[in-house]
């Protein structure tokens, strides 16, 4: 690819994590969340792809040697974006099942993945909510980036 | 009163042994072939919890989705207690048997895994209070059994009976689903244990909803696809693929057990005259014809497994009539007919463990070299027969008695009802005497020399003949004026719990008659008719084989084979219409069908089109205009990056459109997934053609009609949809989503609190979707065609 789009990807990447990750926090209260959030990390790695190809990303910046084509679904990079996406499951699966602990704990039926939330104080932020279900959010995210990068690099592997 | 059951002894009763089942492969590894040994004190474990819920009555639960009202409850009476106590108790007798039988086979862990799974879901279709929690356990007992049929899954036939009786026996259950729903829609709970408390309201509640016969019909199916009635019993026989301790369990204490079970469960409930009629008729044409197959059996299991069938018809039909004889029939004869099968079967895997054989042609005077085996099948298989004073005996009693007095009562056609009784015991006693005649007569040269089971086998099968005799002995003693009382008032207690409200119940006595009676006579008819029959048992079997042959649809496996192959084939040939390996095609029936079937659904209700008028503003007229231009250029684009590049506009026209609409969120997530589709495309393009292929005019006109009406399919759909002005649930979304769930952005809102559940499942889908692209790619690198 051309040097234009490899100079432009080298500030884009990072910009493009930094406001996903923007988006995947302030969700609950402005545009964005862990969809949203999640799809934007994907296409900046899928822009850093397109610069640099599978391979460089892989070989480059991760400093790993690159597999065969086989080997290139089984192990590397994509296999940790499968294990995302499964972590991601996981944490959207068992997150919900805190409120059920809770109610039993206090004595009381909550279903599961009831939610709730509570303001607390921080310096430098001040006051911020925190919210349960962004740990819920977060498995969402999870899920979205793992599952699009893995099947962005292995159809582009191809 | 008796006491209620302690919620938490049920729960580990029936939690155990899924729990032991787990920690299997790990036990496994450490005692290796002695695993048995832990099943079996497992299963023994739960024979004492039974023991100990034996006092009580009544339901425990938790509720478990309680907006519609169902709870994981679980209820104990008699019957649960009796077929508890089955369950468990011949399970520890054939855990204790597989050592033995077992030994040195390769996949052992799976084998004990599974039976414990097997033995864990019959107790919690047994203890079940709740219909949902029944029906869970039911098909659960399904998916064990399918794994252990198809044991030995290297072999072909053991693929197919696992698949056949998963089928039959899954697909049963379904039906039995629906009767729940409706039986739960009638009485507005699915608590079984409520409907129990008070039968006479719950079936005022069913007949007045007018739900009754359904509701007995297709409870019934499941039921009989379960304990294999004709003619849903072409799975039974062939269930004996799997290894025999399996098959004795199946067949005697678990899966088949759980059809009659469920009829003794809604007997109380449903009982009445379609009741009878239904139940008395399929379980005595199941017990003849069944009989009649199990003569003209060529091996040991296939003639048990006709036998089973048989003789789950005759406790259906027991069960089947709506007297207190009847409830006593099948109760009694669920007892005999689990301590005689459980015992031949054990016998069959002996014979065939050191013989080598089951095949009737190569057996024969095994007594010499198994004595104790054959002291255990004679006690056995006369009980099988019916013949005084053995077990068998007296519930058949029992069951003429019945069937004589509904005919008596009745007239007419029910007349037919005893003499199918009687003609079915005749060849009852055929294949009994046909079974036990492997231990006498000549010992066939080819058969070498015959070694002595071990203990470990030997001992099962002694013990449960033991108990048939005693029962059997017990009506000698009880003529004699010393009845055995234990056996009696047990039998009597777990009748009485079958019996519908106000149905004036005497306590339960058996004898060896020693009077003249109709029921004595049908008796003394049915042994000469069988003694007789068994002289000539050759012809017979010649005459019905040569029937079955000339006619293939009498074949049991026919209709089976018929349906599953014929849909197969069907199957095949749809694949090749809609699998051309070209997207062009999957596209054009996809789109067709939903339009194809969307529409016809539009026709039917004939949902009005709300028209609307358009209230759009200049800018959002003019970004419209430009997508929809936009799409008038993909259609006509001369290269993929044209065409790409066109959809973009329409994807970012869509996207200001939102913007206008005051949808941010929405917006910014249409931005951030058309961005993606256009650096995928990117990715992609390199290796696709740079030029279109020439379309046929022919084609190109049919792709343009069905374009045309996919996008008014469309179109009215949002019409309609939209025309219900969803504006009650957008307000209460935007009162409720700050106190709520702290959240001011209603999407996000929305996504993860108020649908957390529907997100979860979106995402599972996407992730599925990445596994299934792996998948693929996986394959077609290592060549493999999907």
């Amino acid at each position: 690819m051309t040097v234009i789009l490899r100079t432009v990807a080298r500030v884009v990447v990072p910009l493009g994590f930094v406001v996903s990750f923007a988006f995947f926090l302030q969700g609950h209260n402005l545009p964005g969340g862990g969809f949203i959030a999640g799809v934007l990390a994907a296409s900046a790695m899928a822009l850093a792809y397109l610069a640099y190809g599978l391979d460089g990303v892989e070989d480059d910046v991760l400093g790993r040697e690159v597999e065969t084509a086989v080997e290139h679904v089984q192990h590397g990079i994509v296999r940790d974006y499968q294990s995302l996406y499964a972590a991601g499951l996981g944490i959207a699966v068992t997150g919900g099942l805190a409120s059920i602990a809770y109610g039993y704990l206090t004595g009381t039926t909550i279903p599961y993945m009831t939610q709730t939330f509570r303001h607390a104080t921080v310096p430098l932020f001040g006051d911020i909510e925190l919210a349960s279900a962004l740990v819920f959010d977060l498995g969402v995210y999870a899920v979205v980036v793992g599952a699009l990068l893995t099947i962005i690099s292995v159809v582009g592997a191809e | 009163m008796q006491p209620t059951p302690d919620l938490w002894v049920l729960v580990a009763l029936v939690g155990l042994p899924f729990a032991a089942a787990a920690a299997t492969p790990a036990v496994a590894r450490q005692l290796g072939n002695r695993t048995a040994y832990y099943a079996a004190a497992v299963a023994a474990v739960c024979l004492a919890l039974v023991a100990s819920l034996a006092g009580t009555h009544g339901g425990a639960s938790v509720t478990w989705v309680g907006p519609l009202s169902v709870t994981f409850g679980f209820y104990v009476d008699g019957l649960a207690t009796f077929v508890g106590a089955l369950a468990s108790g011949v399970g520890v007798l054939v855990f204790v048997y597989s050592a033995g039988y077992m030994r040195e086979e390769p996949g052992q862990t799976k084998y004990y895994a599974t039976m414990l799974a097997f033995m864990g879901s019959m107790l919690g279709v047994v203890y079940a209070g709740d219909l949902v929690v029944l029906f869970c356990f039911w098909e659960l007992t399904s998916v064990a059994s399918f794994l252990l049929v198809g044991h030995y899954s290297e072999e072909r036939e053991s693929r197919y009976s696992a698949r056949k009786a998963m089928l039959l026996t899954v697909g049963g259950g379904l039906f039995m689903l629906v009767g729940f729903v409706l039986l739960a829609s009638a009485t507005g709970t699915y608590s079984l244990a409520a409907m129990l408390a008070d039968p006479a309201a719950t079936r005022a509640a069913v007949e007045q909803a007018g739900l009754l016969f359904p509701i007995v019909s297709l409870v019934g199916v499941g039921a009989a696809a379960k304990s294999a009635q004709f003619p849903l019993h072409v799975w039974l026989p062939n269930a004996m693929a799997a290894p025999t301790p399996v098959s004795a369990f199946l067949h005697s204490a678990t899966m088949v057990k759980a059809g009659v079970f469920l009829l003794g469960r809604m007997r109380p409930i449903l009982v009445g005259d379609d009741w009878t009629h239904i139940f008395v008729t399929l379980g005595l044409v199941t017990m003849l014809i069944a009989a009649i197959l199990a003569v003209c059996a060529t091996e040991l299991k296939e003639l048990l497994a006709y036998s089973t069938v048989s003789h789950l018809g005759l406790i259906v039909a027991g069960f089947g009539f709506s007297t207190a004889v009847g409830a006593e029939t099948g109760v009694f004869h669920i007892l005999n007919h689990a301590a005689f099968k459980a015992a031949l079967f054990l016998v069959a895997g002996i014979v065939a463990h050191e013989a080598g054989t089951r095949k009737f042609s190569e057996l024969g005077g095994l007594w010499r070299d198994l004595p104790v085996v054959a002291g255990v099948t004679a006690v056995a298989a006369l009980g099988m027969g019916g013949v005084p004073p053995f077990n068998g005996f007296y519930s058949k009693e029992l069951l003429f008695e019945a069937a004589y007095h509904l005919a008596a009562h009745d007239g007419g056609l029910t007349w037919a009802y005893p003499v199918i009784a009687v003609v079915g015991s005749v060849f009852t006693l055929v294949y009994s005497l046909r079974f036990l005649a492997v231990f006498f007569g000549e010992k066939p040269e080819a058969l070498g020399h015959v070694h002595r089971a071990p203990w470990s086998m030997n001992g099962p099968p002694l013990l449960l003949a033991g108990f048939a005799g005693v029962v059997g002995l017990g009506g000698v003693t009880a003529a004699l004026g010393f009845p055995l009382a234990p056996v009696e008032s047990f039998v009597g207690h777990v009748a009485a719990s079958t019996l519908p409200p106000g149905a004036d119940h005497l306590s339960f006595h058996y004898y060896l008659p020693t009077y003249v009676s109709p029921a004595v006579v049908m008796s003394a008819l049915a042994l000469g008719g069988g003694a007789l029959t068994y002289l000539v048992w050759e012809r017979v079997q010649a005459a019905v084989t040569g029937a079955l042959d000339a006619v293939p649809p009498l074949g049991a496996d026919w209709w089976y084979d018929t349906l599953v192959f014929g849909a197969n084939r069907a199957s095949t040939a749809t694949h090749r219409t809609l699998w051309t390996d070209r997207l062009r095609t999957y596209a054009t029936w996809t789109f067709a069908g939903a339009v194809g079937l969307g529409g016809l659904g539009y026709l039917a209700t004939s949902v009005g089109v709300p028209l609307a008028t358009p209230t759009l503003g200049i800018p959002l007229t003019v970004i419209l205009a430009v997508a929809a231009l936009a799409a008038l250029a993909a259609i006509r684009a001369p290269s993929h990056v044209a065409g790409v590049l066109a959809l973009s506009v329409v994807g970012f026209g869509v996207t200001v459109f939102f913007v206008l609409a005051s949808a941010p969120d929405v917006a910014l997530t249409q931005v951030v997934v058309e961005t993606v589709t256009f650096v995928v495309f990117l990715v992609i393009l390199d290796k696709l053609p740079s030029y279109y292929g020439r379309i046929q005019r022919s084609r190109a006109a049919r792709d343009a009609v069905l374009s045309v009406l996919v996008g008014g399919f469309v179109t009215v759909t949002t019409l309609v949809a939209t025309g219900a002005t969803p504006d009650s649930i957008a307000s209460y979304f935007v009162e409720n989503s700050v106190p709520e769930a702290g959240g001011h952005n209603l999407v996000n809102v929305i996504l993860v609190d108020f649908r957390g559940i529907d997100t979860m499942g979106e995402i599972s889908v996407i992730a599925m979707a990445a596994v299934a692209v792996l998948t693929l790619i996986v394959m077609r690198e290592r060549g493999e065609t999907p």
